[in-house]
């Protein structure tokens, strides 16, 4: 069973077991980890699925799309491995994968 | 011939605003008043129309997708905002940055600010021509690099740096590469594709356009992030709060657009004017052109006058010519200039240079006017010291 593990804001590290074919936002949320809300269910409106990711992980996924950066542009607390959660595909390759979920959100929906 | 005296030859320092642009604005300082960001009401939406215009003609002079313009204050702001806010969004991975002894203060400021902060600098000399070694820089590369930054074309002596060649090694090393093009844009060709750019500075009053606003073109793809220099309200994709001035916007735009379809016929009339100019010049004995003699704006020339005080000769010309010693931001100070050390030149003679800029209204006859009196000036100023001498 592939793994993977995700850094709350107050840095207790929550390991959860992850699908190949679900999305970050999915993993999370199977798991009940609400601190990625996913307010737009994964159209790119809201960004409020931004996780960052940790370095060694980030080179191994493709790049963002332009609309995934311009989400980006948003997000809150935003960092050089910064992705939505929404748009990153679990796979076997990211066995072990590990990512920090940010103090807050910002939902551009709302603004 | 009729001229008006004194001639100016200070547009490194800034241009006039073109009658063109300053029609353009007029409506926004008047009857069209809104708020850009105000989208409830039509007032605020044709400023915000007008804004938006305006970015894509600048957007246009560059080679740039509309969205990757934010507006500045001005050059000085928009270096700020690149080097510290790439640096600081960045933050803790890499710490190296590279930069040139001849960039403007601003530029050398910014980064020294940087090292208080953690960051390590590299300063690269220049060759004696002014032009910086692209081998040099390509050493000085190192896996902490994070940002070069070099001008486009220098504020002093006018030399267009190799930003094609030195924005490709940039973009191999991965190393965001920042280029100043205060003095560049709307002057030479510039395309921020070719000559892999992330980051570029441009300065509306140095074109043509209103002072007080500037640009900073940031790169959409791949995404160029920074840290913002003030919190506020988001404006400018979050790079740049403030409410935009936008009759200055206009301006700022209506300069890029006419600059965009003049540029290349008024840099063969420069270039003309500049060679009448020069063989006047270069005929005084002990005269000598700084910086490089080809790879060069048409629109400098920075000329010393060995033995000749330029601060006495350019009282000496204060009827007849308008020009200036170095840079204005550092005119203020009786040092030499510090560009003019990096070309090696020693203090005497780098203390007896003056910077001659020729403009969109520059005429031949301005050139005769200017040539006349600075020979004259320079005469007249080795018999004096002669006669003191005798």
């Amino acid at each position: 069973m592939a793994v993977m593990t995700f850094v709350m804001p107050d840095g207790t590290r929550r390991e959860v077991d992850a699908t190949p074919g679900e999305s970050i936002l999915a993993i999370a949320q199977r798991h009940g980890i609400n601190e990625l809300e996913g307010a737009c269910e994964s159209c790119m409106a809201c960004s409020t699925c931004h996780v960052v990711v940790e370095k060694d992980w980030f080179a191994k996924f493709p790049e963002p799309s332009e609309e995934e950066d311009d989400m980006l542009d948003f997000a809150y607390g935003l960092a050089l491995t910064s992705r939505l959660g929404c748009q990153i595909i679990f796979t076997v390759a990211l066995d072990g994968l590990v990512v920090r979920v940010p103090s807050d959100r910002h939902n551009a929906l709302l603004d | 011939m009729t001229v008006q005296r004194p001639v100016y030859f200070d547009h490194q320092a800034t241009t006039p605003l073109d009658p063109r642009a300053r029609d353009a604005m007029r409506p926004f300082f008047e009857e069209s008043f809104g708020n850009p960001h105000s989208a409830h009401h039509t007032l605020g939406r044709q400023a915000a129309e007008a804004v938006e215009t305006s970015r894509r003609n600048i957007a246009a002079l560059i080679g740039a997708d509309p969205r990757e313009i934010v507006f500045t204050s001005g050059a000085t702001e928009s270096n700020n905002l690149a080097i510290k806010g790439a640096a600081r969004f960045v933050g803790n991975t890499r710490r190296h940055i590279v930069t040139v002894a001849t960039e403007h203060k601003c530029v050398l400021e910014s980064v020294r600010a940087l090292e208080g902060e953690g960051f390590s600098t590299t300063l690269l000399p220049v060759l004696p021509n002014g032009l910086v070694d692209v081998a040099a820089l390509a050493a000085a590369l190192t896996d902490e690099t994070m940002l070069v930054s070099v001008m486009g074309v220098n504020n002093e002596i006018g030399v267009i740096q190799p930003l094609e060649e030195i924005g490709q090694l940039c973009r191999a090393r991965g190393v965001l590469f920042h280029s100043d093009c205060a003095q560049a844009a709307g002057k030479i060709p510039l395309d921020v594709d070719d000559m892999a750019i992330d980051l570029m500075s441009i300065s509306a009053h140095k074109m043509y356009g209103p002072k007080g606003i500037g640009a900073l073109y940031v790169r959409r793809r791949p995404r160029v992030r920074l840290e913002p220099l003030f919190s506020g309200g988001g404006q400018e994709r979050g790079m740049r709060s403030g409410t935009l001035p936008a009759f200055l916007c206009v301006g700022f735009g209506a300069a890029a657009e006419i600059a965009r379809q003049e540029m290349s016929d008024e840099r063969v009339r420069l270039a003309e004017l500049a060679e009448q100019f020069k063989v006047r010049l270069l005929a005084v004995p002990g005269a000598s052109l700084n910086g490089d003699a080809d790879k060069r704006w048409p629109g400098n020339l920075n000329v010393s006058f060995a033995g000749v005080d330029a601060e006495a000769l350019l009282g000496a010309l204060i009827d007849d010519v308008a020009a200036a010693t170095g840079s204005a931001c550092t005119s203020a100070a009786v040092e030499p200039s510090y560009v003019l050390n990096a070309l090696g030149l020693d203090a005497e003679l780098a203390s007896s240079a003056i910077r001659l800029g020729l403009g969109r209204q520059t005429t031949s006859d301005d050139v005769e006017v200017a040539a006349n009196a600075i020979v004259h000036a320079v005469d007249t100023l080795r018999a004096q010291a002669q006669d003191s001498a005798a």
